[in-house]
């Protein structure tokens, strides 16, 4: 998997910031409240938290789908909070997501929805074919290249969002309940991916319900209850070395 | 070549599928437009207002009971006015027998002898290469002669090249219509489908996709409609043109200069097309940036 290399992150800059930020939907009370916190480059998160107590949302903060009500969102050293439009782009590049209900576009092919990323930043389709093909390959959907959505399974058009939010490259990936529609096996397979991608230096954030999986690593987590951070991470960047422990000796 | 893959679910479309029926139409109508104005300016070069050779000024007579002097003095203030005119060379005023002999096929001998209250003609002959205009030359001798007479032949001639040059104005209202009809029914349209396409839009965008991408998707998407319409239309409209050619043939020639045979009139159809192509693909292109760009 050599094709994911990220660019360094500067020494001493949290990748992910947030300073006392809150957000409240148009309506209700503050779904997230006075939330700070400060990620180092290449670090491994689980979000956790009941249904509905805001992971989605925090996720979108950083993704920039959502403008926080009160506070700063501060990405790789700059402050994105009122980031404007046409800089939206080159920040997005960085990011990989992977949303709760994946976004695939049902018109598209498998190939194409995973293509995606390299095509809106016109990357040449000799690269494309390449990239797209070795990473569907990864997660066992190399014979599924070139049918529609509409006839996967759960856990393999997940798998799809998964190829996609990370054939870019990039330097945050931001997942939002990955392993929700996918047997054991293949959720740690899927872990294993992410856990390749954070080796190779990105930083990883991934939202889940499932405590099970959360116990199964060592990872640090970010734990939302009533709007607030109950659990706030070291601030230090565990190695690969150490994680790598985690995947070996998996508990049951 | 460019490619025409796209991110955007077209077929599922409803907006865009009439943008080629509606293109075709614009061209159809643009083609006859812009072949009118062009017809229109043919004729008119080919005719003047200017009047050339002579003219014949009636001085009408007064009633019968009225002094022979006082006609005289209309004549007279009548030749002055129109000798001081720079486009007048000469003036001479027909004697009664010239009259006369104008009369006899009608009146039989001596016409003029009799009571019978007889118009002074007044010879008006212009200077070469003169550019002024029977409305010129009536409104010099009426301001002296108020109920006098000039030629109404080229009055007659110079009214049709008004009513000509009306049609030219009025078929490039047309054109000019047809054009703005074009532009505002493909941001209608592209409005359509932005909306039609808004949740695959915004993956496209959270997955780093600038406006432009999007936009130009929607521009190549528009060009091909556009063409496949505009080759419709630019059929239809030669067919048109040459069905009127055919018709124009058969009006007496030397009155209608003659027009549909030369080969920049046949550069115009294509013009037309390539036109609303371009117009509906920049349209189309400019839209969904200011549409984006409005969403935020
Ligand atoms: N777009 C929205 N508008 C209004 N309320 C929302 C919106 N999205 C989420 N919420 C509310 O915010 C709270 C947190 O939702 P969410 O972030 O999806 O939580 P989680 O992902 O942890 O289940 C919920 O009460 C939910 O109803
Ligand atoms: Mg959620």
């Amino acid at each position: 998997m050599q094709i994911f290399k990220p660019p360094e992150t500067p020494d001493g800059t949290a990748a992910v910031e947030l300073k006392n930020v809150s957000l409240r939907y148009d309506d209700g009370s503050d779904v997230l409240s006075a939330l700070n916190l400060a990620l180092p480059p290449g670090s491994f998160h689980f979000l956790t938290g009941p249904s509905g107590a805001g992971k989605t949302s925090l996720l979108k903060l950083l993704y920039l789908a959502q403008r926080p009500t009160m506070g700063s969102v501060h990405l790789f050293g700059t402050d994105v909070t009122a980031a404007a439009r046409r800089s939206l782009p080159a920040i997005r590049r960085k990011l990989g997501v992977v949303f709760q209900d994946f976004r695939l576009l049902q018109h598209l092919s498998v190939f194409d929805n995973v293509a995606l990323p390299l095509r809106v930043a016109a990357a040449p389709e000799p690269e494309i074919k390449s990239n797209v093909t070795e990473l569907l390959s990864w997660v066992g959907l190399d014979n599924f290249m070139n049918a529609k959505p509409a006839v996967l399974s759960g856990g393999q058009k997940q798998r799809v969002a998964i190829a996609r939010a990370v054939v870019n490259r990039p330097r945050l990936i931001l997942a939002d309940e990955p392993t929700g529609s996918v047997d054991d096996a293949i959720a740690m397979r899927l872990m294993q991916l992410f856990i390749e991608l954070n080796k190779l230096g990105s930083n990883i954030i991934i939202a889940t319900h499932n405590e099970q999986l959360v116990a199964r690593f060592e990872y640090s987590r970010l734990a939302l209850a009533d709007s607030a951070l109950t659990e706030l991470p070291p601030l230090s960047y565990r190695s690969a070395a150490e994680s790598d422990q985690a995947i070996n000796e998996p508990q049951t | 070549m460019i490619s025409l893959r796209t991110d955007l679910p077209w077929s599922g479309d409803s907006a865009s599928r009439f943008i080629p029926w509606l293109v075709a139409i614009m061209v159809f109508l643009g083609t006859l437009a812009v072949s009118g104005v062009a017809v229109f300016d043919t004729i008119l070069s080919g005719w003047s207002k200017a009047v050339t050779g002579t003219v014949t000024v009636q001085i009408p007579a007064l009633p019968a009971d009225s002094e022979q002097e006082a006609n005289q003095a209309r004549t007279d203030r009548a030749v002055k006015a129109l000798k001081d005119l720079p486009s007048v060379e000469g003036v001479r005023v027909l004697a009664n027998t010239e009259i006369d002999a104008l009369l006899a096929p009608w009146l039989g001998e001596r016409a003029a002898a009799s009571d019978l209250p007889l118009p002074d003609l007044i010879d008006v002959t212009l200077v070469d290469g003169s550019t002024a205009t029977i409305e010129a030359l009536r409104s010099a001798v009426t301001t002296v002669v108020h109920d006098a007479i000039i030629d109404d032949h080229r009055l007659w001639f110079e009214h049709l090249i008004d009513l000509t040059e009306g049609f030219r104005l009025l078929t490039i209202g047309v054109a000019l219509i047809v054009t703005t009809a074009l532009a505002l029914t493909i941001v209608y349209a592209t409005r359509a489908s932005l909306a039609e396409f808004k949740e695959v839009i915004s993956v496209l965008h959270l997955t780093g996709a600038r406006d432009a991408y999007v936009a130009t998707q929607f521009a190549k998407r528009t060009l091909s409609a556009a063409f496949k319409g505009s080759a419709g239309g630019l059929v239809a409209g030669a067919f048109a043109l040459f069905a009127i050619g055919l018709l124009a043939r058969n009006v007496e020639s030397g009155f209608l200069p003659d027009i549909g045979l030369s080969l920049g009139f046949w550069v115009l159809p294509p013009l037309v097309s390539l036109f609303a192509a371009t117009l509906a693909t920049v349209t189309a292109f400019i839209t969904v940036l200011s549409t984006l760009r409005s969403m935020v």
